[in-house]
């Protein structure tokens, strides 16, 4: 069992570890794929994308590692790649280049909602959840990407470190500008649900 | 306020509390993170407990993490996507 080294895997057995441990990986990956996209069909193509190469490079996946890094990185690169092919999408810069621009709070436009839409429970829940979503996207994609890891798939720093390659400084200087540019996207939103300071 | 600080740190002057402030204030991602040493958690706890303008960053550093973790929808994976990926690689075998 120990052929860790020379393994030449069968086409079945390949296919079935395939399977086995990197498919249950794709909830999360589609959801990391939707939110870098915010379009169905891209994270669709993406996914599919990431599962190719996987699947190529297979061979070079330890058993039990982390599948899930794994893939998120190879996701996160195939991204990069994609999207600096197309040009049409000038808004995805580097945080760096854009985070000064997002002090001002232009983005808050449908102040309103809260007060005006009926308070059942769930509705309020969804109310939450959407002003979370917009938020969130309205953030530069590196500060999205850092807090998707981190606090929606509860990735640990040194994880976010291998899946972005980045030192483990770096992410945790740019989780915390991304947390306050959410923060002052949401503070308006948190004080007329009652959460003021 | 200022007398209760004084009875926790007796030979604390200002600075050195300001700079307590400040460690933990740089702490805040790293705990709510579960990312701090037992050594900073040990301090970090203790000077919540007697700061309060600390305390509540670390309390709505929690809520912030709380929404995106708690209220952030998850879609759906389309049910086709499985048989894609499959089918697709077949066809580049």
């Amino acid at each position: 069992m120990s052929d860790q080294t020379g393994k030449q895997l069968s086409k079945e057995e390949k296919d079935a570890r395939f399977e086995a441990e990197l498919l249950p990986v794709l909830d999360p990956l589609y959801n990391f794929a939707y939110r870098l996209t915010l379009d169905e069909d891209d994270a669709n193509d993406l996914v599919q994308e990431t599962y190719l190469k996987a699947y190529r490079f297979f061979d070079y996946f330890e058993q039990g590692t982390n599948a899930k890094a794994w893939l998120f990185r190879i996701l996160k690169n195939s991204f990069i790649n994609e999207f600096r092919k197309k040009s049409k999408q000038p808004a995805k810069v580097d945080y760096s280049e854009v985070e000064g621009y997002y002090n001002t709070d232009d983005v808050e436009g449908e102040s309103g909602v809260a007060s005006t839409t009926d308070m059942r429970t769930e509705s309020v829940q969804d109310l939450i959840g959407d002003e979370v979503a917009s938020a969130l996207n309205a953030l530069p994609v590196d500060f999205r990407t850092v807090i998707i890891l981190c606090d929606l798939e509860g990735f640990t720093y040194e994880e976010m470190a291998k899946i972005l390659d980045i030192p483990i400084g770096t992410v945790r200087s740019r989780l915390h500008r991304a947390r306050n540019s959410l923060k002052e996207k949401l503070e308006k939103y948190a004080k007329s649900m009652g959460y003021n300071s | 306020m200022e007398s209760k600080f004084t009875e926790a740190y007796p030979k604390a002057p200002d600075e050195t509390r300001q700079a307590d402030c400040e460690k933990v204030s740089g702490m805040l991602d790293l705990m709510i993170d579960g990312e701090a040493s037992s050594e900073e958690q040990t301090f970090f706890n203790h000077h919540i407990e007697e700061c309060v303008s600390c305390f509540e960053n670390h309390q709505k550093q929690k809520l912030l993490k709380g929404l995106v973790t708690g209220h952030l929808k998850r879609v759906i994976v389309p049910k086709s996507l499985v048989q894609s990926i499959k089918a697709r690689i077949q066809e580049t075998l």
